[in-house]
């Protein structure tokens, strides 16, 4: 089993080399290379998950020593297993997505290297047992993955880009301080072994720094900024990747810490799910609001994340007898990742079809394509929770056990940690509200692409007569990707995670479609109905008139021409103005209501966080700036003063004291001249300096003639003539 | 042959090859002097190897009366710090033979190159602190060459900077010796220290001081604060091969003394709890947050790595401040990591200037695309240094963090690993835009205007093995580890 383990995860890798070198010279092997990479990953991980079932479920470890230091180690339990294989299916449908979706993209080549070099370290996350071997496998998997936001290079993919590292970076450097205050605490960082050696021990601050890091990942409240800026601009099989697998590698360690650190320990768990409702909500709104497509969705991962989180907060509550809160995390986790998967790719198709996103002008676009629509459905309607779909068994368990967790509070209320009956009978109306609101923005989705008209007669003709919308590859993959969604398999993969959670045992089956179960589902279906009816369609949309529009349009154009004539590329930026002219017309023409982003601009946190972060290298840079000149200012003080270069006192540099009288008073004067008769003309000779030089002159003359040859004749001659004329007086007398 | 006269031959003979070279009359042709310093790189280099190679051994060259003694004695940190010594000399040594080209008077520049080779052997072969000071002064004296070689005016203030701070240094640690003299058993290097217990007794209050002097100012050339500030002056203006030598090799000559001073002379329990211990930990934290801070506003590339080598060097000096043998043993290794990493990046760097002349990180988008290699092996190195698994840093970093920890310095037992990691996050800031903006840079970039640029072999061989270095060291540091834990465990 373990040359399985490191082929699950090593192979890629490898891989990921040969493709490289293979994508030099032939693109189109390269491309039929990955593929099968990818299917040849999700057949052994299928025989990983054969094996372990097969082999009577016995965990199973494996150790790599030396390497790294610490050494890694790998293990197998039902939980892995199955995670492994999820994560390697994804990777295998997009691989087989990407054929057709990239064909127009440049790099393809480095995306696919850093795809699969992402493919194995994640498999590798999943396989971990000890939070070392998890680390060093997270931070290759977040800065592979970087690649992939940033992959068209646009200057918005580039920047959510750097903020999606940003995150990465600190989230991991704040883990690796969790894992430091851990190691040192507990001595090991085996998974296994983590209960019994931080039993008794505060390792609440290690915890927390984790859960940072994690959550980082997992894009849980409030680190989950990244989200929104990285989906939207990132390939639409890698968001699939982004939001339905390496999220849940986040949730992964939330998991670690915990079931296997704090099992059923009420403050950690209370924090757990509260960040969790807040996750929840907060995705859940932003997702409602958001007008574009994958933005949606990215926000809608971010919500699903939230449910996760409650049910991982609820099964350590609920103590031992957490059966729903176990299997519903689980579940959820499974159909979260297969709901994303089949609805980013759907959000591929449009986007390669039409390059726009935006629901003002995707509209209608899904109009007499009966395929999309089924797929879309499939995932729409499991991510609601809409009873016969996976997602209303992961939804109703999760739940049950607020209910059961709230039922046992007010028989007990002082078992209560923090939240007490009352409290939590509010939390589960959160969490019907955010059932609610999924599927609000859900129907929100399908009614604009699927059901509405465009706005623009021309525009939606064209939509209509595209028949040739994907590769009957593609389809085919996303038709087999989304039948597996109303699985029937949901508690076998229940019995085969739960021990992961520490909870053994085949679960007592449920009766799913008693009423008790069936009112939540129906509770937060009809929440939504109205929430789409009331706000979707009314707050959300309005009628614009002509006038407003002109504005707006000219606007835009404007924005456009001159953003135009900086970059390089102006000519594109024209006409695309030009296109959105005539567009805007047309929009005039046939009136009608669009969809209006209403998100005040002020609560976006990255540009908050973004302040903050500027704020504090500002400070910091002052203040490193200073000590960095420290000596140095000393050196130049005292050279300035005690050191300085010695000059006598009252020394003049040029000239003497003449010179520097007359020219003093010379330049008062031209100065003063200067202000009031010269103002047109002023003189700028400085006298001072000016008669200086006149007098180095008439110096240097001086010296020249006194040591000439005429001076001495002169001199001589006077005398001899001083000589005469005494001769001659004294004749005279 | 006599193993110590082996000893005396790998120390003199670059020397002496490098003084004969400067008198020697111009070459006639390049490739004559390049043949000529290549044998002597490669003489040298084997030389020391086989010195490095025999079994412990001693030599007492000269007796000048009293302690006064040159002696040269090898053990394990000697061994450690010669063996980098060699390598990165001889592998920036071959960068050089392309790079100079675009320089004038090489021959001085080989000249000095090989005498300082000899040095920093010898630097690690001597066995107290008398020969210490010695090579200390002349190694100052032989480098400065090397940074004012290009005789512009910024070069030579930039030499004439590390001079008056290296001799500001030195001066200090002078000042020590005096006082050694008379309470110090011997002057040799002793694993734990040599203090003479009846004469120190009740004079700890000033031997304290002195060791903190001495500590500043062996400082000194390890870049901490406050005398950190000749190292962003003088590393731009070397030639590259020159600023990888002294930020890979130079710089740990510093904390060689430093780590000879402390664990070898005064002992690790003298200082241990002391005020000296809290005052050197602070220093070299804020070091550390300093040069990380100002690397990352800083726009020239070489100005940015050498305040790079300010922070990245105060880590090692935070780790043996702690005095707990796991923290020393990051220490050691990320003398041996920043050494391969540092290099790699200043030859990089080097590679970038001479093949576009650009020195700016913000006239460096699409590098990537012109030269795939360099920068490839510049982003492994970048990985290492901020300690990104599986690179060399984040070995050295996890022991540093984890002696931290279970140090007993109160505060500082968190504090220092936060510190550790904010300063990490700051080296991402500075170091990974230049990657990101050489492969990625944007739809706008003009891809027409691109031309492979790669350097030609002898500059991408010494960058590509350092690279790799950096990385394997990470992947496989268990033997370089266990050889370290030999070190500390003689002298804690």
């Amino acid at each position: 089993m373990s040359y399985l383990i490191y082929g699950l995860i090593f192979l890629p890798m490898a891989g990921a080399l040969l493709s490289y070198m293979l994508g030099r010279k032939y693109k189109k092997y390269r491309d039929y290379f990955v593929s099968g990479l990818a299917v040849l990953e999700f057949v052994l991980a299928a025989v990983l998950l054969f094996q372990y079932v097969a082999g009577a479920e016995k965990t199973y470890m494996t150790r790599l020593s030396d390497i790294c230091g610490m050494g890694f180690s790998f293990t197998v339990d039902g939980f892995r297993a199955v995670y492994v294989c999820i994560a390697a299916f994804m990777w295998m449908v997009t691989s087989l997505f990407s054929m057709e979706y990239f064909e127009h993209y440049r790099n393809r080549n480095r995306y696919y290297l850093f795809q699969l070099i992402t493919l194995g370290a994640t498999e590798a996350i999943f396989l971990s047992a000890d939070l070392y071997t998890t680390f060093v496998f997270f931070e290759a998997m977040s800065f592979a993955s970087y690649v992939w936001v940033a992959q068209d290079e646009r200057r918005e993919s580039l920047r959510a880009a750097a903020i999606y590292l940003a995150v990465a970076v600190t989230g991991g450097l704040v883990m690796l301080m969790g894992l430091f205050l851990l190691y040192h605490q507990a001595g090991t960082l085996e998974i296994g072994a983590l209960y019994e050696a931080c039993r008794g021990k505060n390792v609440y601050a290690a915890a927390a720094c984790l859960l940072f890091g994690f959550g980082a990942k997992a894009g849980v409240f409030p680190l989950h900024i990244w989200l929104p800026k990285a989906h939207p601009v990132a390939p639409a099989p890698a968001s699939a990747l982004l939001s339905g697998i390496l999220t849940k590698t986040g949730i992964f360690g939330v998991l670690v810490i915990s079931c296997k650190i704090f099992p059923h320990d009420g403050i950690w768990e209370t924090v757990i799910l509260a960040f969790g409702v807040a996750t929840m909500v907060i995705g859940a709104v932003l997702a409602l609001f958001s007008i574009d497509f994958k933005r949606t969705l990215a926000c809608s991962s971010v919500s699903q994340i939230g449910f996760i989180m409650i049910g991982i907060g609820m099964q350590g509550l609920l103590g031992e007898s957490n059966m729903f809160a176990v299997r519903g995390t689980f579940l959820h986790m499974v159909n979260h990742s297969l709901f994303k998967l089949v609805l980013f790719l759907v959000a591929g198709v449009i986007y390669r079809n039409l390059h726009k996103l935006n629901l003002n002008e995707i509209r209608g676009f899904g109009r007499k394509k009966p395929l999309l629509a089924f797929i879309y459905l499939m995932g729409a309607l499991g991510i609601g929770g809409m009873p016969l779909f996976s997602g209303y068994v992961s939804k109703t368990l999760l739940h049950e056990s607020i209910v059961e967790y709230a039922e046992r509070l007010r028989e007990a209320p002082a078992s209560a940690v923090f939240f007490s009956a009352g409290q939590m009978k509010v939390i589960e109306w959160v969490f019907l509200i955010s059932g609610g609101l999924t599927v609000a923005y859900m129907t929100k989705l399908f009614i604009a692409v699927f059901v509405e008209k465009n706005k623009d007669p021309a525009l939606q003709e064209a939509y209509d007569a595209q028949k040739k919308y994907m590769t009957p590859l593609s389809g085919g993959v996303l038709l087999a990707a989304s039948l597996l969604l109303p699985g029937m398999t949901m508690d076998k993969l229940a019995n085969l995670g739960q021990g992961f959670m520490g909870l053994a045992g085949a679960g007592e089956s449920v009766y799913w479609f008693s009423f008790d179960h069936l009112k939540g589902s129906l509770i937060s279906i009809a929440i939504g109905a109205l929430l789409y009816l009331v706000l979707g369609r009314g707050w959300m949309m309005r009628q614009v008139n002509a006038e407003e529009k002109e504005i707006a349009c000219a606007e835009g154009n404007l924005q456009k021409l001159q953003a135009g004539k900086n970059s390089a590329d102006g000519k594109r930026a024209l006409q695309e103005g030009k296109v959105g002219i005539v567009s805007a017309f047309l929009k005039l023409r046939s009136g009608g209501t669009v969809y209006v982003d209403r998100w005040p601009k002020f609560l976006d946190l990255c540009k908050i966080s973004g302040a903050v972060g500027k704020l504090l290298i500002k400070v910091g840079g002052v203040a490193a700036g200073l000590l960095d000149t420290f000596v140095d200012t000393w050196v130049v003080i005292l050279r300035k003063t005690v050191y300085r270069d010695y000059s006598k006192m009252g020394e003049l540099k040029e000239g003497n004291g003449f010179t520097y009288v007359l020219g003093s008073i010379a330049n008062f004067v031209c100065r003063f001249m200067n202000r009031t008769f010269w103002r047109r003309h002023p003189r700028k000779t400085d006298y001072r300096h000016k008669l200086a030089l006149e007098y180095w002159r008439i110096r240097e003359t001086n010296y020249l003639i006194t040591r000439s040859l005429s001076y001495g004749l002169i001199l001589f001659s006077i005398g001899l003539c001083a000589t005469l004329i005494y001769l001659l007086i004294g004749a005279v007398r | 042959m006599n193993a110590s006269i082996l000893m005396l031959i790998a120390i003199f003979f670059p020397i002496l090859f490098g003084a004969v070279l400067l008198l020697m009359p111009e070459f006639s042709s390049r490739g004559r002097l390049l043949s000529v310093t290549g044998t002597g790189l490669v003489l040298t280099g084997v030389l020391v190897m086989a010195a490095l190679g025999t079994a412990r051994t001693d030599l007492l060259l000269l007796h000048l009366g009293d302690k006064l003694e040159l002696y040269f004695c090898l053990d394990d940190l000697g061994r450690l710090f010669t063996l980098i010594v060699t390598i990165v000399w001889i592998l920036a040594g071959f960068y050089s033979f392309e790079y100079m080209r675009h320089e004038k008077e090489e021959k001085r520049y080989f000249g000095f190159y090989l005498m300082v080779f000899g040095v920093l052997s010898a630097l690690g072969f001597a066995g107290n602190i008398v020969t210490f000071y010695l090579f200390y002064e002349l190694l100052t004296l032989l480098s400065m060459p090397l940074v004012l070689h290009t005789k512009t005016k910024e070069a030579v203030m930039g030499g004439l900077k590390y001079l008056f701070y290296s001799l500001c240094g030195a001066y200090m640690v002078l000042m020590g010796l005096f006082f050694l003299n008379r309470y110090a058993a011997t002057f040799q290097f002793t694993a734990g220290g040599a203090l003479h217990e009846e004469l120190a007794a009740g004079h700890e209050k000033t031997l304290l001081v002195i060791v903190f002097f001495m500590i500043l100012g062996f400082g000194v050339k390890a870049g901490m604060f406050p005398l950190h500030a000749w190292l962003p002056t003088a590393h731009p203006v070397a030639p590259a091969p020159a600023s990888a030598a002294l930020s890979g090799v130079i710089v740990k000559a510093g904390v060689l003394g430093v780590i000879r001073t402390v664990y070898f002379l005064f002992g690790a329990s003298f200082i241990r709890g002391t005020w000296v211990q809290t005052a050197w930990i602070s220093l070299t934290l804020i070091t550390i947050l300093m040069g990380s801070m100002l690397a990352y506003r800083e726009k020239v590339l070489k100005k940015r790595l050498a305040y790079s080598t300010v922070s990245q060097v105060s880590y090692i000096l935070f780790g043996l401040a702690l005095l707990e043998p796991t923290a020393m043993t990051g220490a050691l290794l990320h003398v041996v990591f920043h050494a391969w990493i540092k290099a790699a990046l200043f030859l990089s760097a080097g590679a970038i200037i001479y093949k576009t002349g650009k020195t700016r990180t913000d006239e460096l988008t699409g590098i990537g695309k012109e030269m795939p290699v360099t920068i490839w092996c510049y982003t492994i190195a970048s990985l290492a240094l901020i300690g990104i698994p599986p690179a060399s840093g984040f070995i050295s970093k996890w022991y540093l963090a984890l002696g931290a920890l279970s140090s007993d310095t109160g505060l500082f037992t968190w504090l220092g690993p936060a510190v550790l990691l904010l300063s990490a996050l700051l080296t991402a800031g500075y170091l990974l835009p230049v990657t990101l903006k050489g492969f990625l840079p944007g739809v706008d970039f003009n891809y027409a205007g691109l031309q492979k640029r790669e350097p030609d072999l002898w500059m991408l061989i010494p960058i590509v093995i350092l690279a790799a270095f950096s990385l394997l060291f990470g992947i496989f540091p268990n033997p370089l580890t266990e050889f370290i834990r030999g070190i500390v465990s003689a002298v804690l």
